[in-house]
């Protein structure tokens, strides 16, 4: 390919100047992945990370945690269901709670310690063994929900728990969380709702039996029990409401960049062949097939790609390296970033298009013009 | 044998309901190691008789033969691959690639149609050296003189060791003295290889330079 990259390292500064705007682009999206990756992670971190594989909402609640609650011949029958090992009632809500700062709201988890809804991710410490013990997100660590701190849930003779471990990426909703044992669970609700008979769980945790594919699992629960719906750990996380908020503004941000990927990229290499127009017109002329020429192009474009896509995820990496791990964390992840790359490829190919039928489109015997006298 | 014959060849462009007869019907042979000089005003057709020549324009009517190629029925793969194997172009305006070296712009010429490097390199050295570019082979084309281009450009139309090459106004951007020295240089590297050449020229103090004088005027072929 000696005429692609001899005209690259003739020319270097434009190809440098190209380039660098195509890392620019690929550095923002890839870091408006990884900032996208955070944010989710910071919003349902805590289903995400809970061990159980399948969860029950009210299939009133639309995938919401926090509109779903499950009345107890609910819960009894999903206990029964064919293919249900076993089942765990699940609570959440966001109370006010004094840590030893300031009164803050914190998202609470009840589970049955050592059952179904247990953290996955524990960092440090351990997991609760009893009542008024708590796993909290290490993302909160520094604001008064460390290790050994104590947090009072405000209202009515609310319970007290001490925090005895921390676990990576456990928070709901972008708040502090604790994971406690449905009992203080129990006791908060009380404490908030002290006229309330009955504490209802908001989801039935669900491990299925040994060789019971999950999807098909969920799909009898949802035949088989009246008012529910199952969801598998992934769905519940792509179905909350707060991550397809989310979701659909990033896809139009990223759909942007993905476009303008096109146009820099089309534009530069249009340009280029319109310069250069008179010499391929020439090598067309002496011989040279169309095929010849188009895979220069398609070779410059892949080299200026390369050098975009290095310096693009190479920055967004050390960004994301250095940048302190503040709220909101960012997560690069390899398979979007892999993903980014090839779909790159494709379009700066798709911008390039219009070049190549530049190229096809040449008429040797221009070659043979007297215009001008460069030669 | 000849290595090129028109026969009956015509060349007419439409021009609105107009139409400019720009070759009539012209009947040339040129033998296998001859170089012909085509001398005739500006627009009497001397282009266009190359380009039919060299199989990148199509005639009117008429047949074209290269060496043993009948190209008339050609279509335009073929005559890509055609140019490509058997004829050298100088052009009248643009010969060289901007951003290849003199060296590169030889080399390209085999490697657009794949051919091995190793003796495309010894041909580029060895054709670089006989035209006296031996210190310009690193040189990009606008670091180099007029002669010198238009030395890269011949060495360039010779890379495919063709039978026929054409030139088209070789010296019209030279000065007299530089101009006969390219001529000179022509007339060696083609008799050297015994191929033919047509040079087209409206400067007649270059055709002592060929063997025998043709002359065009108005698309009209007289000896
Ligand atoms: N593509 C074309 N379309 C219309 N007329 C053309 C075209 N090319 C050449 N001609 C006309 O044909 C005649 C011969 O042109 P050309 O072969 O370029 O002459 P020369 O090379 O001797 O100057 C001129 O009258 C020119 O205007
Ligand atoms: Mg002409």
């Amino acid at each position: 390919m000696l005429l692609a990259l001899r005209e690259v390292i003739r020319a270097k500064a434009r190809f440098a100047l190209l380039s660098g705007a195509v890392g620019l682009l690929v550095f923002l999206i890839v870091f408006q992945q990884a900032l996208f990756g955070g944010l989710i992670t910071s919003f349902i971190g805590a289903v995400e990370n809970q061990d159980a594989p399948i969860l029950v909402f009210n299939d009133q609640a639309r995938s919401n945690v926090e509109g779903s609650f499950l009345l107890p011949a609910q819960a009894e029958a999903i206990s029964r269901v064919d293919g249900v090992a076993d089942s765990r009632l699940i609570g959440q809500n966001t109370f006010t709670v004094a840590t030893a700062s300031a009164p803050e709201d914190a998202v609470l988890f009840g589970y049955t310690l050592g059952e179904l809804g247990e953290p996955r991710t524990l960092r440090d410490g351990r997991l609760p063994l009893g009542p008024n013990e708590a796993v909290a997100s290490a993302a909160d660590a520094d604001k008064g929900f460390d290790i050994g701190d104590t947090i009072e849930i405000l209202g009515d003779d609310g319970p007290t728990v001490t925090i005895v471990g921390l676990g990576e990426d456990l928070r709901w909703s972008v708040a502090p969380t604790l994971f406690v044992s449905y009992e203080t669970f129990e006791a908060a609700q009380a404490a908030v709702n002290p006229d309330a008979t009955v504490v209802l769980p908001s989801l039935v945790a669900v491990r299925p039996a040994d060789g019971v594919d999950i999807d098909t699992l969920t799909d009898t629960i949802d035949a088989q029990v009246d008012g529910v719906e199952a969801l598998t750990n992934a769905e519940a996380v792509a179905q909350n409401p707060g991550v397809q908020g989310v979701s659909s503004s990033i896809t139009i941000i990223l759909a942007l960049a993905f476009v303008v990927v096109i146009l820099v990229v089309g534009f530069f290499f249009l340009i280029l062949t319109v310069q250069k127009a008179k010499p391929l017109t020439l090598l067309r002329a002496i011989g040279s097939p169309s095929s010849y020429l188009v895979r220069n192009l398609i070779v410059q474009i892949a080299v200026v790609m390369t050098a975009g896509i290095v310096i693009g995820v190479g920055s967004a990496l050390l960004v994301a390296a250095v940048s302190p791990t503040g709220d909101v964390p960012i997560e690069v992840e390899v398979g979007s970033v892999i993903t980014t790359v090839v779909a790159l490829f494709v379009l700066a190919m798709i911008g390039g298009a219009v070049s190549i039928r530049r190229v096809l489109r040449i008429d040797p015997i221009r070659a043979t013009a007297d215009s001008g006298r460069t030669l | 044998m000849t290595a090129l014959v028109l026969d009956g060849v015509r060349k007419v462009y439409p021009s609105g309901d107009d139409e400019i007869v720009a070759v009539h019907t012209a009947d040339l042979a040129v033998g296998d190691d001859e170089i012909l000089a085509l001398v005739g005003p500006s627009g009497s057709g001397k282009t266009t008789l190359l380009s039919i020549a060299g199989g990148l324009l199509a005639p009117t009517a008429g047949a074209v033969r290269v060496g043993s190629t009948d190209i008339s029925g050609f279509n335009q793969k073929q005559l890509t691959g055609f140019r490509a194997s058997s004829v050298g172009f100088v052009f009248q305006a643009v010969n060289l690639v901007p951003f290849l070296t003199a060296r590169e712009n030889l080399l390209v010429v085999a490697e657009m149609t794949g051919q091995p490097k190793g003796p495309a390199r010894r041909r580029a050295d060895q054709l670089l050296d006989e035209l006296g570019l031996t210190h310009r082979t690193k040189n990009l084309p606008a670091q180099l003189s007029g002669g010198e281009r238009q030395r890269v450009a011949i060495g360039r139309a010779l890379m495919n060791e063709p039978g026929l090459v054409l030139f088209d106004e070789p010296t019209s951007a030279l000065d007299t003295s530089l101009g006969e020295q390219v001529m000179g240089l022509i007339r060696d590297e083609v008799k050297g290889r015994g191929t033919a050449a047509v040079i087209v020229t409206h400067d007649t103090r270059m055709t002592e330079f060929a063997d025998r004088t043709v002359s065009i005027i108005d698309g009209y072929l007289a000896a």
